[in-house]
């Protein structure tokens, strides 16, 4: 969400200590996920801060069969900051997606998205990135 | 491999197909993926949603991030304490229900405390005794003990006597009925108190066909009325009355309850 180690680990710890706070004190939220949706919230607030890239008309291509060794040749912190320049709520949702660990209804509660939203940034996320990959990576392999 | 046809529903589920099949809860999304399982597009779609996902597994954690989840849980479950419990509504329903069902079984316990063969009979007899009207019962001008042979010798009941105890009483109207179960049953309305008298056949056991005895007096209540009855040479005497307990036993000698 954030492409940042260090921004991470701070809304990570604030996140926690809001949390404990909060339980100390009998307030904790009876909804699934609030956690989750308190930390993007948080990552949200924090990328605000941060110089903010110009929108720009990225390119789209068809995933290919190549995609997955293409991927395989990148660094997770190059997804990482590929994932956090995307703008919100896209860059939410393929956080979420792409950690696996929720199914898409789940996804939709989280981010706060419809059916057709979270489906329309997904596929347009896999294009984007797709032509990124192609973009990047034939460079990369004649280094 | 073929396309298959896609619904516009379809197709945006599939954009939402999670990586591993085991993710797949809901029905639409199953049926969704397995008709697009054999299409080239949905196969690439999936493997480079894999290769993405386990980039992303690969992320580093920084240590100190990593350590909260080292060990232990973040937070330990919320404690269960008796006054959570108690305030839980399905808890309270079922608490209250069981008191409930408690108090209707102490009711009926204490109830079948002071039963004895015969007591189901003798109050049915004080609900007949509380609807009845002294006109219904043919009139006499006797004292109780002498009804005991106009029983026997008009309706041929042997063993119907009053005790000693109400012998005396001077006795304004009687009458021999049959009861819903057609045993016999002898009614006196008695100038006292307004007072009744009924004798009835002694409960019998059901197999061996044998006397229920009970010793003494034994009391009964019935819608504001009370009876104290006794059973001697196979019939129940009950002496009864409107009020309570204490009226009667006025009448019935301490050592003989």
């Amino acid at each position: 969400m954030l492409g940042d180690a260090r921004k991470a680990q701070e809304v990570f710890e604030t996140t926690l200590r809001e949390a404990a706070l909060r339980a100390a004190h009998g307030e904790l939220p009876n909804q699934p996920f609030w956690l989750f949706r308190d930390a993007r919230w948080r990552c949200l607030e924090a990328s605000e801060t941060d110089l903010q890239a110009e929108p720009l008309q990225l390119e789209e291509r068809d995933m290919t069969s190549v995609a997955p060794s293409q991927v395989a040749q990148l660094e997770p912190t190059q997804l990482a900051i590929w994932i956090s320049g995307a703008p919100d709520p896209q860059r939410t949702a393929l956080a979420l997606f792409y950690l696996d660990e929720f199914d898409y209804r789940e996804i939709l509660e989280l981010a706060e998205l419809k059916l057709s939203e979270l489906s329309r940034l997904l596929a347009l996320g896999r294009r984007q990135f797709q032509a990124w990959l192609d973009a990047m990576l034939p460079e990369k392999t004649h280094l | 491999m073929k396309t298959p046809q896609l619904s516009r529903r379809e197709r945006t589920l599939l954009n939402c197909a999670p990586i591993g099949e085991e993710r797949i809860r809901d029905r639409s999304m199953r049926s969704a993926v397995l008709r697009a399982s054999e299409s080239n597009g949905f196969a690439n779609q999936q493997s480079f949603d894999r290769a993405v996902a386990a980039l992303v597994s690969s992320l580093p954690i920084p240590p100190a991030t990593a350590e909260w989840f080292s060990t232990k849980d973040l937070f330990s479950p919320s404690k269960w304490t008796w006054k959570k419990i108690l305030r839980n509504p399905a808890v309270l329903a079922v608490g209250i229900a069981l008191v409930v069902i408690a108090g209707v079984l102490v009711f009926q316990f204490v109830a079948r405390l002071n039963d004895f063969p015969g007591s189901a009979t003798a109050r049915k007899l004080l609900t007949i005794a509380g609807s009845t009207r002294s006109v219904l019962l043919d009139p006499v001008d006797a004292d109780a003990r002498t009804l005991s042979d106009l029983f026997f010798m008009k309706h041929g009941l042997e063993h119907y006597d009053v005790p000693p105890e109400f012998a005396d009483f001077h006795t304004i109207g009687c009458r021999v009925f049959e009861d819903d179960e057609s045993q016999r049953v002898a009614q006196m309305w008695v100038a006292e108190k307004r007072m009744q008298f009924f004798l009835f056949p002694a409960e019998r056991d059901v197999k061996s066909g044998a006397i229920l005895r009970f010793p003494g007096w034994r009391y009964v209540h019935q819608e504001g009325w009370v009876g104290a009855v006794m059973e001697h040479n196979g019939v129940c005497f009950m002496a009864a009355l409107r009020g309570r307990e204490k009226d009667l036993a006025a009448y019935i000698p301490k050592a003989k309850q």
